[in-house]
C-alpha cells in the first residue's frame, strides 16, 4: 500500500453569501455584506471514521453539509474525494459522488415522498444510478434498519408510518446504494427519547457493516458520544477544537467548549451543576473580520499585557470598542434623548451610563473618559485610536489551530506561549 | 398543601374526533405550591401538553374537560371563560411559553407594542416602566435592547421565540407555565434562561410548571415532576424520590433511555412500541403493551396513582407491581423472569 489518499479531505472550505441587496444599495454602490457561513473549515475523513461536527444553530453547521453534497457553490477552499478535487468535477465524477455520498436529514416527516411507498423510496436511488437486483436489495436494507418483516413495510406509505420508522426508511434509502459517506443531519433530534437511542445504535452498527464513514451533525454534545469517535466543535463559521469524543467531553480545551459541555443539564437532582456565566448570544455570521469570533462572550479573553483590568470591566471595554468601530452604536439616539442635545458633557455621560457599568480606576477609566469626550465632541476616529491602544487584545487576531502529539486541536490564544516567537513550541497546555 | 398556588385534582381530558372521543389526560392529580418547579415530562401524544393548555383554558376547539378539578389560588378555574381568564389570570398571575414561536407574535405590532398592550391590561405600570422592563428581558434572553421595537419578521426564529420569553416573564407572573421552552433553543441559551428563571424563583418565589420531553431539565432543575404516559401520570413525586427511588416501569426506563454527560458510555435504555390511541374510557394500564413486567391485573384496570409509602408524602406511582418492578430491573435488566409473556412489539 502506498499513498492511498484519504476518503474526504476537507481543506479551508468556505462559504460565504452576500446579503441581498435593494435598488438603492446597487445606486449607491454599497458593498453588499458577506455572511461568512463556512469560513475556512478543515478536516479529513478516512474510511471507517465516523466524525461529528456540533454546534450551536447559526454557526454554520449545515451549510457546511450542503456544500458537502454540492448544493451550494464552494467560495472557496476544497473538497477532495479519493483525490480529486471537487472544484475539477466532470460530470461522471458528480454522478460517482452523488451515489457514494448520501444524506439523512433531521426531519423524517418531510423528507420522504409522502406519496411514494416504503418499496418505492427505497427503489428510487436504485432506479436512477442503475444498480440491479433492486428487490433484493430493498428487502436486504430493510431487514438492515430493523424494519422486520420486511412486507410489513413494503407497501405502506410514510402517513402510516411512525417517527422513528420513517427516520429508519430515511436511513435505510441513504444505505441502500452502499455508499461511501454517510452525512447525517441531526437524524434523531426529531424523535422521541425512547427511540433516539435506539436509532443511533441501529446507525452506528450499519456505518460499521456497510463499511461507509459517517459526519455526523447536530448541537447535541451529550448523545455524540454514541456515534461519532472524533468531535468537532464549531463556532461562526470556524472549528474551534477538535478532539477524541470522550476526551473532548471530559476536559474541554476552548474556551466556548467549556461553556457547551458546561451548560449540558445532567440528569441527577443530587448534583450541583453550576449556570453557565455566558450571556448574549452569538452575533450574526456578518462581515465578522479578524479574530477570534468567541471573544465578545469569552470568559477568557485575555487583556493586554501589563494593564489591570478585571474581566467583566474588560469585556464591557471591548464589546464598546468593537461597536464604536462597527458603527454600531445608536449614538444619535442617545443624544436625542438629552434635555440639551448640544450638551457635549452630557453626552459623554450618556453613553457612560449606558454601556459602562463595571467599576474602572487610573489609567483605564481616564483612557475611556477621554475617549467617551471624543466621541461626544465628534471624534470619533480619535476615540477608536485611543481605545485601540490601550485595549487591544491578541484575541483580535486569528488564532491558528494548534495541535499536540495526540492529534488535539484548539484554535485559542490561551494555549499560545507568546513569549517565544517560534511556532514549533506552541503546545496546548492545561492549567 | 397549605399554600398549594396550582392543584389539579383527577383532571380528565378528551379531544372529540371522528372516531369517537380520545382520552388525552386520565385522572391526573397533582399540585404546585408558591414558589416550587414542577416538571411535567413524557413522550409526544402523553398529554402533558394538554394538560397544561387545558390550565390556561388553551385546548384546541376539540378538547374538553370531562372531569376533575383545576384550583389556581383555591378557586376553581376549569370552566372559566376566556373573558374572565383574561381578566384575572393570563399574563399577570399566570404566562405561558408556547412550545413554537410560530404565530404566537401578532405579526403587525411591535414586539414593544404588545408588551404595552399587555402591561396597561393588567398592571398599572406606565409605559415608560413597561419598556424598561422588557428592555431588562431582552438582555436576560440575549436580544439587543435596541430591538423592542423590532416587529416579530424581524427576528429568526430562535430569537422570536426567546421575545415569547421575554414577554412571558417581563410582568413578574406567580405561575410560569411552559411548554418545552427551549427545546428549540441552545444549551448555554437554555442554561441562560434557567438562570433567570431561578433567580425569579428566590426572588418572588415564582412557580413554573414545565413542560418537558428532557428530563434531564426537570431533574436538575425542578423540585417536584410527574412522568406522563399515554394520558395517565405514571409516577409523581419530588425528583429526589422519583431520581433515587423510582417505582413505575416507564418512570425509570424513560429516566435511563436519557444520556448522562458524566458517563458518555452507558448503554441508553430502549422503550420498545408506542403509547395507545385511547379511545373512550382508559380501563387499563397505558404502558401495559410496552412494560416488560406487565401482568394480566395491568390490563384489567387503570391502576390508581397511591402513595408509594416512602417519605416523599407526593410520591405516587400508578403502577400494580410498583414496589417490585425497580429490584426486578436492577436485578435482571428488562428481562422479567415472572412476566416472560411479552407480547410482539
Amino acid at each position: 500500500m502506498t499513498t492511498e489518499p484519504p476518503l474526504l479531505e476537507i481543506d479551508g472550505l468556505e462559504k460565504h453569501f452576500e446579503e441581498s441587496t435593494n435598488v438603492l444599495d446597487v445606486l449607491m454602490r454599497r458593498e453588499p455584506s458577506k455572511i461568512q457561513a463556512v469560513d475556512g473549515v478543515s478536516f479529513t475523513l478516512e474510511r471507517n471514521d465516523s466524525i461529528a461536527v456540533i454546534g450551536e444553530s447559526g454557526c454554520g453547521k449545515t451549510t457546511l453539509l450542503l456544500t458537502l453534497i454540492g448544493l451550494h457553490d464552494i467560495t472557496g477552499g476544497d473538497v477532495v474525494y479519493k483525490g480529486t478535487p471537487m472544484s475539477s468535477f466532470d460530470k461522471a465524477d458528480w454522478k460517482d459522488y452523488r451515489s457514494n455520498v448520501q444524506v439523512i436529514f433531521q426531519d423524517p416527516f418531510n423528507s420522504l415522498d409522502p406519496k411514494m411507498t416504503v418499496e418505492e423510496s427505497l427503489k428510487e436511488p436504485l432506479e436512477i444510478h442503475d444498480v440491479g437486483n433492486r428487490d433484493e436489495r430493498v428487502r436486504q436494507v430493510l431487514e438492515d434498519v430493523e424494519l422486520r418483516p420486511p412486507e410489513k413495510y413494503l407497501r405502506r406509505k410514510p402517513m402510516n408510518l411512525s417517527g422513528g420508522e420513517k427516520q429508519r426508511v430515511a436511513i435505510g434509502r441513504a444505505l441502500v446504494l452502499e455508499p461511501d459517506i454517510i452525512l447525517a443531519d441531526e437524524p434523531v433530534s426529531m424523535l422521541d427519547v425512547s427511540t433516539q437511542a435506539s436509532v443511533l445504535r441501529m446507525l452506528k452498527g450499519l456505518i460499521d457493516d456497510y463499511d461507509a464513514s459517517m459526519i455526523y451533525i447536530s448541537h447535541d454534545l451529550s448523545t455524540v458520544s454514541y456515534i461519532s469517535e472524533v468531535v468537532n466543535v464549531m463556532y461562526l463559521g470556524r472549528i474551534v477544537e477538535s478532539a477524541g469524543t470522550e476526551r473532548l467531553l471530559a476536559d474541554p480545551k476552548h474556551p466556548y467548549t467549556e461553556a457547551l459541555v458546561s451548560a449540558i443539564p445532567v440528569p441527577d437532582p443530587h448534583y450541583d451543576r453550576s449556570r453557565t456565566e455566558m450571556s448574549g448570544a452569538p452575533r450574526d455570521p456578518i462581515d465578522l473580520g479578524e479574530g477570534c469570533r468567541f471573544r465578545d462572550r469569552c470568559p477568557k479573553v485575555i487583556p493586554p499585557e501589563g494593564i489591570d483590568i478585571g474581566q467583566s470591566a474588560y469585556r464591557e471595554v471591548m464589546a464598546f470598542r468593537e461597536a464604536l468601530e462597527r458603527e454600531e452604536l445608536p449614538l444619535d439616539r442617545i443624544r436625542e434623548s438629552l434635555d440639551d442635545p448640544g450638551d457635549t458633557e452630557a453626552f459623554a455621560a450618556a453613553i457612560d451610563d449606558e454601556y459602562f457599568s463595571a467599576e474602572l480606576s487610573g489609567e483605564n477609566a481616564a483612557t475611556v473618559e477621554t475617549a467617551l469626550d471624543e466621541i461626544a465632541t465628534g471624534d470619533r476616529d480619535a476615540a477608536i485610536d485611543r481605545l485601540r491602544e490601550r485595549f487591544e487584545s491578541v484575541c483580535e487576531i486569528t488564532p491558528d489551530s494548534i495541535e499536540d502529539e495526540s492529534g488535539w486541536h484548539v484554535a485559542c490564544h490561551q494555549y499560545y506561549d507568546h513569549d517565544r516567537q517560534s511556532t514549533e513550541d506552541h503546545a496546548i497546555t492545561t492549567d | 398543601m397549605s399554600d398549594a398556588l396550582l392543584e389539579v385534582e383527577d383532571l380528565t381530558i378528551r379531544y372529540e374526533t371522528d372516531s369517537g372521543d380520545i382520552t388525552a389526560v386520565s385522572d391526573a392529580s397533582f399540585s404546585i405550591d408558591e414558589g416550587e418547579f414542577f416538571g411535567l415530562a413524557g413522550e409526544s401524544g402523553s398529554g402533558k401538553s394538554t394538560t397544561a393548555k387545558a390550565i390556561i383554558g388553551g385546548l384546541d376547539d376539540n378538547g374538553y374537560v370531562d372531569g376533575g378539578t383545576i384550583r389556581y389560588r383555591g378557586e376553581e378555574i376549569q370552566d372559566f371563560s376566556d373573558a374572565q381568564l383574561n381578566e384575572k389570570l393570563r399574563w399577570k398571575e399566570i404566562s405561558w411559553i408556547p412550545q413554537s414561536s410560530m404565530n404566537s407574535l401578532d405579526p403587525l405590532q411591535r414586539v414593544s407594542e404588545q408588551a404595552l398592550e399587555i402591561g396597561q391590561v393588567h398592571t398599572d405600570l406606565s409605559n415608560e416602566e413597561i419598556r424598561e422592563k422588557l428592555k431588562e428581558m431582552f438582555d436576560v434572553v440575549g436580544l439587543q435592547e435596541s430591538r423592542i421595537d423590532d416587529y416579530p419578521h424581524q427576528f429568526s426564529g430562535g430569537m422570536q421565540q426567546r421575545a415569547i420569553i421575554a414577554l412571558a416573564l417581563f410582568l413578574e407572573p406567580s405561575l410560569v407555565i411552559a411548554d418545552e421552552p427551549t427545546t428549540a433553543l441552545d444549551v448555554i441559551m437554555q442554561d441562560q434562561i434557567f438562570k433567570y428563571l431561578d433567580r425569579m424563583k428566590d426572588d418572588a418565589s415564582t412557580s413554573l410548571l414545565l413542560i418537558t420531553h428532557d428530563i434531564s431539565v426537570i431533574f436538575e432543575s425542578c423540585d417536584s415532576v410527574a412522568i406522563m404516559h399515554a394520558s395517565q401520570i405514571a409516577e409523581r413525586g419530588s425528583t429526589e424520590s422519583v431520581h433515587d427511588n423510582p417505582r413505575h416501569p416507564y418512570a425509570f426506563m424513560f429516566k435511563e433511555a436519557f444520556p448522562d454527560i458524566r458517563e458518555p458510555d452507558r448503554d441508553l435504555e430502549v422503550i420498545e412500541g408506542y403509547p395507545p390511541e385511547l379511545i373512550g374510557e382508559v380501563s387499563a394500564c397505558s404502558f401495559a403493551d410496552r412494560c416488560p413486567w406487565a401482568v394480566e391485573e395491568c390490563r384489567e384496570s387503570a391502576p390508581p396513582l397511591d402513595p408509594v409509602g416512602d417519605d416523599d408524602a407526593t410520591h405516587a406511582a400508578s403502577c400494580f407491581r410498583s414496589d417490585e418492578a425497580y429490584e426486578l430491573y436492577e436485578e435482571h435488566g428488562t428481562a422479567d423472569p415472572a412476566a416472560p409473556e411479552r407480547g410482539d412489539d
